[in-house]
């Protein structure tokens, strides 16, 4: 069941997303156009239509960033707090797969995002001297960086971008969820739901920023602290990145059941369609 | 067949009476095969149980019979629909004198208003050239 | 064994009670009326029947199993409002119910489609109101469910179509099946009902067959519910 809620739900999202990439894909060799050649060439027209098409490219590319965070949250509230709630909540499925199905959905079209904005970003520089110019320079000064840490801190460049992009999926299935249960909560009010839903968000936000200010203040001077000082005297500097870098995931998967958890309590216990 | 059905009477004794006049009338001929329950259901708009009961009705009069598979007929038997077009006439006669006396009309004015309205009924189909 | 059993069921919003113990039960076969004014806690009750409320106190149960996934799987339901995804056309919906319900008869809801002439390609969002509420109907009556729960299926619809839907209603009867259909327009429905169920501020008020009804009272279905709710 969670498999064809996913396929609906792709089907749902992809008539927006999928456009919007080859929009953001011609823009992209427009833009390259542009940089190639239309930007110094002497004809005022031509110099004009550069500038736009730049400009194209960038408001693409901001855009797509944009629409799918808000196709997330749109498809969250829509499909299931709205009118086709009724049709959505009486499946034959459980309010789990549904969240599952949606987190999951949207977080790949949060990935595909990022492929998509690379390649574009690829497409509008290539074959462009002087940009590439850049890139190499980019590319020597980066390599110069990996060449000097692995050599002084034994780096694992693998490891760390692995951690790297678990970390930003994990972090973006936890704003996901953070949404999610804003307006499960919002929602479960008899009158002004979006309203409350947005209060909701902000107390959240609110929340977990004093709770993570408290818990430093108050970890500062705390025996696990100390533990924790004890450890990382003793490990390398690259180890004790790892172990950041772990500790950072750890606490958005908390982060994310937490909000896991208030979502489904109040899809099961206080759903309130209209 | 039209089916009309009144407010102050049970929805399957009004359906007994409408398929008893369908069948005198003939629109449903003797030994033909009935529309099934659900058919008769929605063409008449009411509850297929309703429908079942009437029929089942029916069917204790001897009016209709069903055949375990093939469905239910309506009766071969003259005499018997000629006796459930007697008991439909009965009724009418009924509510109708009812209603006679109700005006205040005595049972041999009744007779005679009678004979006079069937008269001029006559006189006037003779006179539309029969 | 019960389609649909409420053992004193309550439900409140907030300090206002909105169901108050209400107890009945419906057996399969029957096509069951759920009558009262506007605001008596018809919604609620089939909302509850469908899991998207949750009793305050008693039970609600569906073929013995308190709603949820289990029991949606038997249910078909009717939304009062339309609420068919607007995006999909007509043939991705019946992707959609084919997807996810067993029971679903794709080539009887082709059929009725057909047969109102909706365009199989059509976007839902390009339809008239009228005809979403047709072909939401279309799919709720589509399935081979044991337990349809029809709020309001005749409230804003045109007399032609109002017989349409009747008649979908008697052409797809179920001696397996339940049908509960919920309306304030009794003297439409009155003659595709077997029982009725009475109810006023979450309170049954009254339970029996229409030719009950009409045979101990001599008067309608209609009639006695103008008699009882008279303002």
């Amino acid at each position: 069941m969670l498999r064809k809620l996913m396929k609906h739900e792709f089907r749902a999202t992809g008539r927006i997303m999928l456009p919007l990439f080859l929009i953001l894909l011609v823009t992209s060799v427009g833009a390259n156009f542009s940089t190639r050649g239309l930007l110094e060439t002497d004809s005022k027209i031509l110099d004009i239509l550069g500038v736009l098409l730049v400009a194209a490219f960038a408001i693409a590319i901001a855009s797509v960033c944009v629409m799918s965070m808000v196709v997330m949250i749109q498809r969250f509230y829509k499909n299931l707090l709205q009118d086709e709630g009724y049709v959505m909540m009486t499946l034959p499925v459980s309010v789990h797969q549904h969240i599952w199905s949606k987190l999951i959905v949207s977080a790949v079209w949060f990935a595909l995002t990022l492929v998509v904005v690379c390649l574009a970003c690829f497409i509008m520089a290539f074959d462009v001297g002087f940009l590439h110019q850049i890139a190499a320079g980019f590319q020597e000064l980066f390599q110069e960086i990996c060449r000097n840490l692995s050599a002084y801190y034994a780096f694992n460049g693998t490891a760390v971008v692995a951690e790297f992009l678990v970390t930003c999926f994990v972090g973006c299935c936890a704003m996901c969820l953070q949404f999610y249960a804003a307006l499960a909560i919002g929602h479960s009010f008899a009158n002004h739901k979006m309203a409350w839903s947005v209060l909701w968000f902000f107390l959240i936000q609110f929340a977990v920023q004093f709770l993570g200010g408290m818990g430093i203040v108050l970890l500062d001077e705390s025996w696990f602290h100390h533990l924790l000082l004890g450890w990382t005297d003793n490990i390398s500097g690259m180890a004790s990145m790892h172990l950041g870098m772990f500790a950072v995931i750890l606490g958005e998967v908390v982060y994310s059941a937490i909000f896991y958890f208030l979502t489904t309590y109040f899809l099961k216990k206080h759903l309130n369609l209209e | 067949m039209k089916w009309q059905f009144s407010n102050d009477a049970p929805i399957y004794t009004q359906l007994i009476e409408q398929i008893k006049v369908g069948i005198v009338v003939g629109a449903f001929p003797p030994g033909e095969r009935l529309p099934s329950v659900r058919d008769l259901a929605t063409e008449a708009g009411v509850n297929p149980n309703t429908m079942q009961r009437a029929l089942a009705e029916l069917e204790r009069d001897g009016l209709v019979f069903s055949q375990r598979t093939a469905g239910r007929f309506v009766t071969e038997d003259k005499t018997m629909i000629e006796k459930a077009k007697r008991g439909l006439a009965e009724r009418h006669i009924k509510t109708f004198l009812a209603a006679m006396l109700r005006l205040g009309y005595q049972p041999e004015d009744i007779v005679t208003l009678l004979r006079q309205e069937t008269s001029e009924e006559e006189s006037a189909n003779g006179g539309s050239g029969m | 064994m019960a389609v649909l059993e409420c053992k004193a069921l309550t439900k409140n919003y907030g300090h206002t009670a909105a169901l108050d113990g209400v107890d009945f039960a419906i057996e399969p076969g029957r096509i069951v009326g759920l009558l009262g004014p506007n605001g008596s806690g018809k919604t609620t009750l089939i909302k509850l029947a469908n899991g998207l409320l949750t009793p305050t106190g008693g039970e609600i149960l569906v073929c013995g199993m308190a709603p949820g996934k289990e029991t949606h799987a038997l249910v078909s339901y009717l939304p009062e409002r339309t609420s068919i995804p607007t995006w999909m056309t007509t043939t991705q919906l019946l992707d959609f119910y084919q997807d996810f319900y067993a029971d679903f008869r794709r080539d009887a809801a082709e059929e009725m489609l057909a047969h109102l002439n909706i365009p199989a390609r059509q976007h839902i969002k390009q339809m008239s109101k009228g005809t979403r509420e047709k072909v939401q109907l279309i799919v709720t009556m589509s399935r081979a469910a044991k337990l349809y729960l029809l709020d309001e299926p005749i409230g804003g619809v045109d007399p032609a179509t109002r017989d349409y839907i009747l008649s979908t209603i008697i052409g797809n009867y179920d001696p397996e099946a339940a049908v509960v259909i919920s309306t304030h327009l009794i003297s439409d429905v009155e003659k595709v009902l077997d029982d009725v169920i009475f109810i006023n501020q979450g309170r049954v008020m009254l339970q029996s067959s229409v030719d009950q009804i009409r045979e101990e009272k001599g008067m309608s279905v209609d009639e006695l519910f103008r008699e009882v709710f008279k303002c």
